[in-house]
């Protein structure tokens, strides 16, 4: 059959199978209200305090574990992470102030600027995995597909930084669960189009804001995998969520130092 | 006078097997001394050939650009420009070569590691084409875009050979995550410590990797004729550069890649140039010359402190013996001051002989050693030395001054029996018995 000849068959299917097509996509608006709602609903309008456990595994080095501590203030986009243990790294923390991130090293009592792209304390996780990204704000988007992600139903979206977007990553994309529109997977590109990472959400839970008047989302686990070191991986544990005011002083650089002695 | 030197050098040579026992003493003391002066400045000929092998120049235009006052790149956005002035400027230049500098996470199947990047024109690299010993591969590979040359440390640490493939990953100027994959087409032999933190790669890649323009450069790198001229140089070229609109970075002698977070905290953007010396880009490893330097002296110091003490005591005892022999010297009409000469001229004598001998033996042993091309088996020391031969650089100028230190030393040391000696009264030292 000549190519010529299929073009009818091509056509009469598209126009059958159309329905089902536009079901499984979604609208451009239809992603960006989902995007927004995301957004929405992992911020509180005021304070956010929690606990987050951080293990992490590299090749031929000994697991590291951290306690620490995070304060956010969603309104002013402002971020606080202050080690409590081990013994060794008590007292250091990261601090955002309006678009900097500064670490602040007791042993030393300096101050060192630091980039959004940071690792925390030298493990694979980041500022944005406990200060969440403004997806419908900082990214264009592009629906890849609706797919099966083990047992959940979810739409799969690829986002693009736009430029000045605080995402060290230009390409990310998602699986979203259909059902509960949690992140359940996230996957980090290069500018190159290499994966960095894949992140894992399998667990999330919220939490009633009085601020707010609504629920906080939050995932309760993150285990994240360095897709270039392949062996490398991190999991975040976040516990004991308190969405109460925060003393107003919290995100300077006096608090942090006085917490750290 | 001639008949006092005559004396003195006939008792030397009287003095029989205490003279060549102490003659012995200085001459390896001396010895010593040459060679490790002559290892000091083989250390020193090491770390200059690596340091402006590897990362530098004998003056680097080197700089910061930072998009945002948090983010620093080691780039000069101008680079073109900024080597033509350096090319109309500087006068006395062997040759000008620019790299791309870069700091990067190098990622192999098994392993990985933090390199500083050099992106290079291997064509135009002279100095480096000169210096590196290539094992596996080919040098003139690394003209191919994505390539990358690789020190034999560095390979086995990536446990990396030719043909297999590198993710470099690092973020851009802009602050976004990036990688290139890079193939290895050249296995060097390490040439020091420094070799195993510097990678070369085509500058098309370190662009590609930091989305550089293509007029950018990292630094711009002068070899001069005389490289001890390098901080007149930049004396120079500061103004010549402000004139040009440009703003110098306040002096921080450390290598480029120490100073990402001092500049990263510091509040301003845009281009900032910072002019060094290779000195200044390996001060990190200045501690292993000044080390060895204390070191060095120290175990000279002790030496030395042993033969001043055995030198006073052979004079004394030369003394001792010889008291009757000055007696009659003075009762014949030798003034004290002659009788004082006498026996520094003996003790000038012994040293210089004894100098000469030391020092010839050390430069002879010195230019055998680097006849042998001795291997440094262990790799440590390899990294101490920066080489992994034993090199000895014999200076003339050195062993002047060894001979001259060692005789002075002797001659100092021979001062209090001198005057002893010529302390004697005739009458008394004639009836010396004993």
């Amino acid at each position: 059959m000549s190519p010529r000849a299929l073009a009818p068959v091509l056509a009469m299917l598209t126009a059958l199978f159309a329905p089902v097509f536009a079901l499984a996509q979604m609208s451009a608006a239809e992603m960006a209200a989902m995007l927004q709602r995301m957004d929405d609903r992992q911020r509180n309008m005021g304070d956010y305090k929690a606990l987050a456990y951080i293990e992490q595994r590299e090749k031929n080095k000994n697991d590291v574990f951290f306690e620490t501590v995070f304060y956010r203030r969603d309104k002013s986009e402002q971020f606080l992470i202050l080690f409590l243990k081990p013994r060794t790294e008590a007292g250091k923390g990261y601090l955002r102030i309006e678009k900097n991130l500064w670490m602040y090293d007791p042993g030393t009592g300096k101050w060192e600027r630091r980039t959004e792209r940071e690792r925390i304390g030298g493990t694979n996780s980041r500022s944005q995995d406990f200060d969440p990204l403004y997806l419908a704000r900082d990214f264009t988007h592009e629906y890849v597909g609706a797919e099966k992600l083990g047992n959940f139903e979810v739409h799969h979206l690829r986002l693009k930084a736009k430029p000045g977007a605080k995402s060290p990553d230009p390409v990310i994309e998602m699986w979203i669960d259909k059902a509960t529109e949690n992140n359940l997977k996230q996957q980090d590109f290069a500018l190159s189009g290499r994966l960095m990472r894949t992140s894992y959400y399998p667990k999330w839970d919220k939490v009633f804001s009085e601020t707010k008047k609504a629920e906080v989302y939050y995932p309760k686990e993150i285990r994240i995998f360095d897709e270039v070191e392949k062996e490398n991986r991190t999991t975040i544990l976040i516990d004991t969520v308190d969405l109460r005011p925060l003393e107003p002083n919290v995100f300077t650089k006096a608090w942090l130092e006085a917490k750290s002695r | 006078m001639g008949t006092v030197i005559l004396i003195g050098l006939r008792n030397l040579r009287q003095g029989g097997r205490r003279t060549v026992l102490l003659g012995l003493a200085l001459a390896l003391v001396t010895l010593l001394l040459v060679l490790l002066d002559a290892l000091a400045a083989g250390l020193e000929t090491s770390m200059l050939r690596s340091a402006t092998t590897l990362s530098s120049g004998h003056v680097n235009v080197g700089g910061f650009f930072k998009v945002s006052s948090g983010q620093a790149s080691p780039t000069l956005a101008e680079g073109k420009r900024i080597r033509e002035i350096v090319e109309r400027e500087v006068e006395g230049r062997d040759y000008v070569v620019d790299r791309l500098r870069g700091w990067a996470r190098a990622v192999s199947e098994t392993s990985s590691s933090w390199f500083a990047l050099a992106g290079v024109d291997v064509a135009e690299e002279r100095g480096l084409r000169e210096v590196l010993q290539i094992t596996q591969g080919r040098l003139e590979d690394l003209a191919q875009a994505d390539t990358v040359m690789l020190f034999e440390a560095q390979a086995k640490r990536l446990e990396a050979r030719i043909g297999d493939t590198l993710t470099l990953s690092a973020p851009t100027m802009g602050g976004v995550n990036n990688t290139v994959d890079v193939r290895v087409v050249a296995i060097a032999r390490d040439v020091g410590w420094m070799s195993a933190i510097s990678l070369f790669m085509p500058k098309s890649t370190v662009r590609s990797l930091y989305q550089m323009k293509p007029e950018a450069t990292g630094a711009v790198q002068i070899y001069l004729d005389d490289p001890e001229r390098g901080a007149a140089v930049i004396e120079q070229l500061k103004p010549v550069f402000e004139r040009e609109g440009f703003r110098i970075m306040e002096s921080d002698p450390r290598p480029f890649w120490m100073k990402f977070e001092a500049v990263a905290g510091q509040d301003w953007v845009n281009q900032k140039l910072d002019l060094t010396t290779w000195k200044e880009e390996v001060s990190f490893l200045l501690w292993i010359l000044t080390g060895f330097s204390a070191l060095r002296w120290s175990l000279l110091g002790v030496l030395l402190v042993v033969i001043v003490v055995g030198i006073m005591n052979a004079m004394f005892m030369s003394i001792r013996e010889r008291t009757r022999e000055i007696g009659t010297m003075r009762a014949i009409g030798m003034s004290r001051r002659a009788v004082q000469w006498l026996f520094l001229v003996e003790a000038l004598g012994l040293g210089v002989l004894a100098s000469v001998v030391g020092a010839a033996c050390g430069a002879g042993t010195a230019l055998l050693i680097n006849a042998a091309h001795i291997q440094i088996p262990n790799e440590a020391f390899q990294a101490i030395l920066m080489n992994d031969v034993l090199l000895l650089a014999l200076e003339p100028m050195n062993v002047l001054v060894a001979i001259a230190v060692i005789t002075l030393v002797t001659c100092v040391a021979a001062v209090a029996p001198a005057r002893r000696a010529a302390r004697l009264r005739p009458v008394g030292a004639i009836h010396q018995v004993g």
